[in-house]
């Protein structure tokens, strides 16, 4: 009856052996649909793709060991390596100017205020819209005389093929994906601003440290661990990115905007290449395990905050 | 600064109002126009639910997304709940196992898992589009988040009183975990109401056909104005923006959780 609170549960837990099989017995049973699921539709499929990414199988028959052969096709696949370059390109092009620009407006936006509040809400809407639907609206947007060439129009500009050129089509996307991620940035990183103790900044501003210098010495350090979780999901979230390219220009024009996920989804599921698609995939997995790795590693910057 | 504020959220709301204002234009050609029609609206949105296709594209949306994320909601909080409470044979095994899967993207298993539904027959029906997606890594994760946080004191009392532990789970642990299975709700409902490229590649029957799959088709056909598009888009987006509303303070939760949580 006088058992501390702390040991309390562990005796509890060495009281019986029907306590612990009662326990046995009902974490099995709830934890038994999610064993049954992973094991179904993420286990068996993750290790089915690396072997797929071996052999050669068009869905007919059965597949065929074929070595590395698609890893070495895919070394002298220009298509490939068109898909790897846009993917890059879409991936920093729209990563940078997000993160910037969404701590650029977290900051003043983190402060206290009703209509600092009412202007976050505001902010969310395009991130909460369905990728579809913004897609679509983009895609009217950038039309020929869609609101796109009416504001360059004003500007004194001449209309522009916004979706059909092929030096234009990815930075249409690249504008698309910024605008569409920039207020889930700004709410995760208004969060994180929110989050930080008041007391450092009081003291820096008793010091007399000047805003620049409160930003760059306090606040960004604080702030890396919420920094690298929306680097990371950035990142990972552009490298595979299907629905903008699909929706807006489909990979065109000529391969402008064929991303990493289009080019595999084409190669197996037009073409039927299960084991030439399955070895893009791991490439696309270890690139993004590679870049998630390295961002820890740098904005850890060696201690283990 | 806030007026730079005003003007920068202005901008950024400038295309969700240029879909609203080409929804409500009769003519094709009037897409850069900002005027807005509530008649032509109307008759866009009569046209729309008039037509076959549209609103059989959004009852199946309704179906899959709400199957995804009741499913996720049960299976998950189960499964989070016990990975963080109870001691069972194998629990080691399955926690390694969601956390390694926390890092694998569906796009990187699409294949086999397209082969998984095929063999199981499931290519053109509903569970083969609600179940590959039914759970995830990342519900278990957060639900076993806060499950671990759940007082140890309250789920003892409740044993030595003699509950069951079917019984303290429901009784205690699924009230105690609401906000939890609340955010994970809303967020799957969120991207099953966006789902294109599985629904693409295991429905290939119209009849199955959600509301992105649809609208890109709509998109394509000859006789569909731009107009008819984007009144599209904008119904379409009503239902994520109402649910966002009514529960910001579980959707801003979830979405800032990765980035403040150990």
């Amino acid at each position: 009856m006088t058992l501390s609170l702390e040991i309390a549960p562990r005796v509890a837990r060495v009281s019986g052996k029907g306590q612990r099989w009662a326990e046995a017995r009902t974490g099995g049973l709830l934890a038994l649909p999610a064993a049954l699921y992973f094991l179904v539709f993420w286990l068996v499929p993750f290790v089915s793709a690396v072997y797929l990414s071996f052999t050669s199988y068009d869905l007919a028959g059965t597949p065929e060991w074929t070595g590395l052969a698609n890893y070495r096709r895919m070394l002298a696949d220009p298509g490939f390596w068109n898909s790897a370059k846009v993917t890059a390109v879409y991936t920093v092009a729209s990563v940078v100017p997000s993160i910037v620009l969404g701590l650029a407006l977290a900051v003043p936006l983190s402060k206290p205020g009703r209509y600092n509040a009412f202007l976050r809400a505001l902010i969310m809407i395009p991130a909460a819209m369905p990728l579809v639907a913004s897609s679509m609206t983009w895609s009217v947007i950038f039309a020929d005389k869609g609101l796109a060439n009416t504001l360059i129009g004003l500007a004194g500009a001449e209309p522009k093929p916004w979706l059909t050129d092929e030096g234009l089509a990815l930075w249409a996307l690249v504008i698309m994906t910024t605008w569409k991620h920039l207020g889930l940035f700004v709410i995760i990183l208004t969060a994180g601003l929110q989050g930080l103790p008041p007391a450092v900044f009081e003291a820096a501003a008793l010091d007399g440290a000047g805003p620049v210098r409160i930003f760059s010495r306090i606040t960004l350090p604080l702030l890396r661990r919420t920094l690298l979780f929306v680097l990371v999901i950035a990142v990972v979230g552009a490298m595979q990115s299907f629905v903008p390219a699909f929706l807006l220009t489909k990979g065109g024009p000529a391969g402008a905007t064929e991303v990493l996920p289009l080019y595999l989804w084409a190669t197996g599921f037009t073409f039927e290449r299960m084991g030439y698609a399955s070895a893009i995939a791991m490439v696309l997995l270890v690139a993004m395990l590679a870049l998630s790795l390295a961002q820890f590693r740098v904005l850890r910057g060696g201690d283990d905050a | 600064m806030k007026v730079v504020l005003t003007l920068v959220v202005a901008v950024m709301l400038l295309p969700v109002y240029a879909m609203i204002a080409v929804s409500s234009a009769s003519d094709a050609n009037d897409l850069g126009g900002l005027t807005f029609d509530v008649s032509q609206l109307g008759a866009h949105v009569a046209q729309l639910f008039g037509q076959g296709g549209f609103p059989l594209y959004l009852r199946n949306s309704l179906v899959l997304a709400l199957g995804v994320a009741v499913l996720e909601v049960i299976l998950s909080g189960a499964a989070g709940y016990a990975l963080a409470q109870l001691r069972f044979p194998g629990s080691r095994a399955l926690f390694a196992v969601i956390v390694g899967t926390l890092s694998l993207s569906p796009i990187v298993v699409l294949v086999p898992m397209y082969l998984v539904v095929k063999a199981l027959g499931w290519i053109d029906t509903f569970q083969g589009m609600i179940v590959p997606f039914m759970m995830s890594a990342f519900g278990v994760f957060l639900v076993r988040q806060f499950a671990l946080a759940l007082p140890r004191e309250l789920l003892l009392s409740a044993r030595v009183d003699g509950a069951g532990e079917l019984r303290i789970f429901a009784r205690i642990g699924v009230p105690l975990l609401r906000p939890a299975l609340l955010t994970l709700f809303l967020l799957q409902f969120l991207a099953q109401w966006d789902s294109l490229l599985w629904p693409l590649i295991v429905a290939n029957d119209p009849g199955l056909w959600p509301l992105p799959v649809g609208l890109s088709q709509l998109q394509t056909e000859y006789d569909f104005s731009i107009g008819l598009v984007s009144t599209a888009a904008l119904i379409t987006a009503v239902p994520p923006l109402a649910l966002m509303f009514l529960l910001q303070r579980y959707y801003v939760a979830g979405l800032t959780l990765g980035g403040l949580r150990k």
